[in-house]
This record gives structure tokens, sequence and C-alpha cells, in this order.
């Protein structure tokens, strides 16, 4: 098999990989906001719940999760999961990075100087207002080195998908690597992930030099 | 009265820190609070200010309660919406200015009252250009806070504050992050302020500053009120003694 054969048939997968990748993103991003405002919740029971999730989340592999996620319905409920593993793998991505953006989010919120809630407050800016003007403006530009570090295990961690037969392109480079003895899918591989990473690199760097104009 | 503030309590973890304070704020007065660190000064100023909740005693702003005593011995304030509507009767400048860092200069000045207020775009920012030009800062209208310098910096706080239209503003220690070579081009500001008789309560540790500006001192320790009254009283003839210990550390 040539490596444009490969690269052919690999390419599929590659797609499949950009598709996990944005859906996570798309569905954790604002998810991990909505957790990290609720794990700051004056309700106890809130926090506590949500506390767990993030434990439980972070102190487990992602692939143990994705497992769970496929295969959980069947052996508690018994339905029938036919049909259920892309959706599986998207909500174990999702939940799984969530909690980590959660708790970038919440230090991001927690590092802001709370003169900068006095001074919102006394000049009579809602709670809404001085979140969505004052504070979160000001979250994003510190946060962004880590978020960018999350996006790029990320990129890596989408080759997990293979633990549920989901062809994206780790999945297709194992299967070629095997039938045809060969190395190479596997480097076309590394490239293919290093190549992503270096967009999502270079596109992390123009948005945070976006924010540059303020210290 | 602008300003009214009777009978107020605050405790810090079952620390007392105001002990039945009273005292109330005229139309163009200038009231400077003086008194040793933790005296309750600043504490007083963010129970003015609502940014501390009190235990007891009442809060008016112009006639209107905001907050009171009620029967069974709590202080009680006014729903969070007519909360808001006593905020646009004051302004605030703090110790540490507290600027919006994401913010140019202008915008600083003119967000609040267009988002907050609801004024056109036009009428904040003819108020905004016209507070910048009286601050001396107008040429940097399109500079970001860090920037300028601390003095600089405070003189924006000010016209942010003023730029609410408030009916008085209160200024915790203006100067007290700022080097000394800085202090004179705020307290310059402040001076200007007195002059158009805006109403001011200054918590401040600028003794000359609080006898050449103000109307009347009030002078805290301990949580009450020592002594108060017309500047050159307190300070050439204080009658109480630790009005006069306090007095005498100070270089006059």
């Amino acid at each position: 098999m040539s490596i444009t054969t490969m690269l052919v048939t690999m390419s599929d997968g590659m797609l499949k990989t950009f598709g996990i990748f944005f859906l996570t993103l798309l569905g954790a991003l604002p998810l991990g906001m909505v957790v990290a405002l609720l794990k700051k919740s004056r309700f106890l029971v809130v926090r506590g719940i949500v506390g767990i999730y993030i434990s439980v989340v972070r102190g487990t592999p992602l692939m143990l999760q994705l497992l769970a996620w496929y295969f959980g319905p069947y052996y508690l409920f018994g339905w029938e999961i036919g049909g259920w593993r892309y959706p599986a793998i998207i909500v174990g991505f999702v939940l799984n990075y969530a909690a980590y953006f959660a708790e970038i989010y919440r230090g991001g919120i927690e590092s802001i100087p709370v003169g900068q809630y006095e001074a919102a407050e006394v000049l009579g800016y809602s709670h809404t207002q001085t979140f969505m003007r004052i504070i979160l403006p000001q979250v994003i530009k510190r946060i962004m080195p880590a978020i960018t570090n999350e996006i790029i295990t990320l990129v890596k961690d989408t080759s997990l998908a293979f633990t549920l037969a989901y062809q994206e392109v780790f999945s297709i480079a194992k299967q070629i690597a095997a039938s045809q003895t060969s190395f190479m899918p596997f480097v076309i591989a590394g490239v293919f992930y290093f190549v992503a990473n270096y967009l999502v690199e270079f596109v992390m760097k123009r948005i945070e030099k976006s924010m540059d104009y303020y210290k | 009265m602008i300003l009214e503030m009777n009978n107020i309590q605050k405790q810090f973890d079952g620390l007392e820190v105001l002990k039945d304070i009273s005292f109330g704020v005229d139309s163009g007065e200038v009231v400077s609070i003086i008194g040793p660190s933790g005296s309750g000064k600043s504490t007083l100023l963010r129970c003015a200010t609502f940014l501390e909740t009190i235990d007891g005693g009442e809060i008016k702003y112009m006639g209107k309660a905001a907050a009171h005593t009620n029967a069974q011995g709590k202080a009680e304030y006014v729903t969070a919406k007519e909360l808001r509507q006593f905020r646009s009767y004051y302004g605030l400048v703090f110790q540490q200015f507290n600027l919006f860092p994401h913010y140019s200069i202008l915008k600083n000045l003119i967000d609040a009252p267009i988002r907050v207020q609801k004024r056109s775009r036009e009428e904040a920012m003819d108020t905004a250009m016209d507070l910048l030009r009286k601050m001396g800062i107008d040429s940097k209208a399109d500079a970001y806070p860090f920037q300028l310098s601390g003095g600089q910096q405070q003189r924006v706080a000010i016209a942010r504050a003023l730029a609410m239209k408030p009916e008085i503003l209160f200024f915790d220690e203006p100067t007290s992050a700022l080097d000394p070579e800085l202090t004179g081009e705020v307290l310059k500001v402040i001076k200007q302020l007195a002059e158009e008789k805006m109403t001011m309560v200054v918590v401040t540790h600028e003794m000359a500053f609080a006898k050449a500006v103000s109307n009347r001192v009030i002078f805290m320790d301990g949580g009450v009120i020592v002594e108060q009254g017309d500047p050159h009283d307190v300070f050439d003839n204080p009658q109480e003694e630790r009005t006069k210990r306090f007095l005498s550390v100070f270089d006059r």
C-alpha cells in the first residue's frame, strides 16, 4: 500500500477526529462556565454535587469514562445501545473537558481583585452586567494560556475514541499498520496530530495577542 | 441633608467596629474623617456605600431610608432594585482606584452612564470629555489605565464617579496608594471640587489637606466619633485627650 493510498484511507478518520474535537469544544467550553458558576453556588447541595462530578471526572481515566458512557446504559438498564456509539463519545468528552474547563474558569474568576466587583457595584451595574462586562473579559484574558493547554491535550485525547472502535484517525492507523505490517500509518497519524496542534497554537496565539492592548 | 447615618452598628465576627455612630452631611459640605487604623472610618464609608451591611441603625439619602432597624432589632434594607436607585445618589473613589483595566479611559467614564443610567452616548461622551479636561487628562482619553501614573489613574477614578452625576462623593483614603509626589495632583482636584461646592466625605491621613479643605473634621477611634467640629478647632485646640495624642504624632 502506497503512502498516498494510506493518506486517502485515513482522511475520513481525520474528518471524524476533527468532528470529535469541535463538538467537544462546542459543548465543553460553555458547559464548563455553567459548572464553574454552579461550583460557586449559594447552595451547599449544588456545590457538593458539582464537586463530586469534578472529582470523579478528573480522578478516573477518560478511556474508562468512555467505556462507561457506551456500555453503561446496557448494563444498568438493559437498553439497546445500537447507534449510541458516537453520542456516547461526545457525551464522555464534553463532560470530561467541561470539568477541566470549569476549574480553569473558577481559578480565573477568583483571581479578579474584589475591587473590580466593588467598583462595578457602586456604579450600579447589575450582577449580570458586572459579570458579562467587567469580570468575564478579564477572566478570558487571564485563562488563555491554560485553555490553550487543554485544547492541545484534547487534540491528542481524541485518539481515545478508538476504545469504542470509532473510526477516527488513530483507529484506522492501527488497522492499516496491522494489515500492512508497516509503521508508516503511525508516522502519518503523528504528523497529523502535530500539524493540528500547530494550528491550535497559531490560532490561540492570535487570540491572546488580540487581548494584549491592556494589562 | 444628603446623607444621614443614625446609630450605626457593625460587627465583624463579634468584634464591634462601629458602635452607635451617628452623623449627617449637608449639601455642599466637605467632611474629613480622620483617625488611627482600625478606628472604623473606612468601615463607616463602606456601610454608607452599601459595600458592607449594617447590623443596626438607619441610613438615609435625600431624606429617604435605605436601611433601618426593624421591630426585631435587625437592620433591614430596601429591595435590591430600590438600592440601585440609592446608588445613583453617591459615588465612591477607592484607595486602589479600581479602574476597569480592559476599558479605555473614556470607556471607563461612559460605560456606566450608558449601561446603567441609560443616557445617550453623545451626552455621556460630552460629560466624560468635560470631566477629563477638568482633571487635565483629556489627552489620555484613548489610553488604557495601565499606561497612566497612579495620580492620573486616581483622577480618572474621580472623573468616573463624577460622570454618574452623584449628589455626594466619598473618598476612601484616595492618596494612600500614591507616591508622595503624586498625592498633590489628586488633592488639588479634590480641593477644586470643594470650591465648586461638591458635597464630599473624605477618609484621609492627610492632615494638612483635611484642615485646609474641609468644613468639618470627624475624629474616630475604637468605633466611635471621639470629636468633631470645625477643622481649626479640632486640629489646633482638640478637647479630647485621645485626639490630642493622635494629632501629636503628626508634624503640625
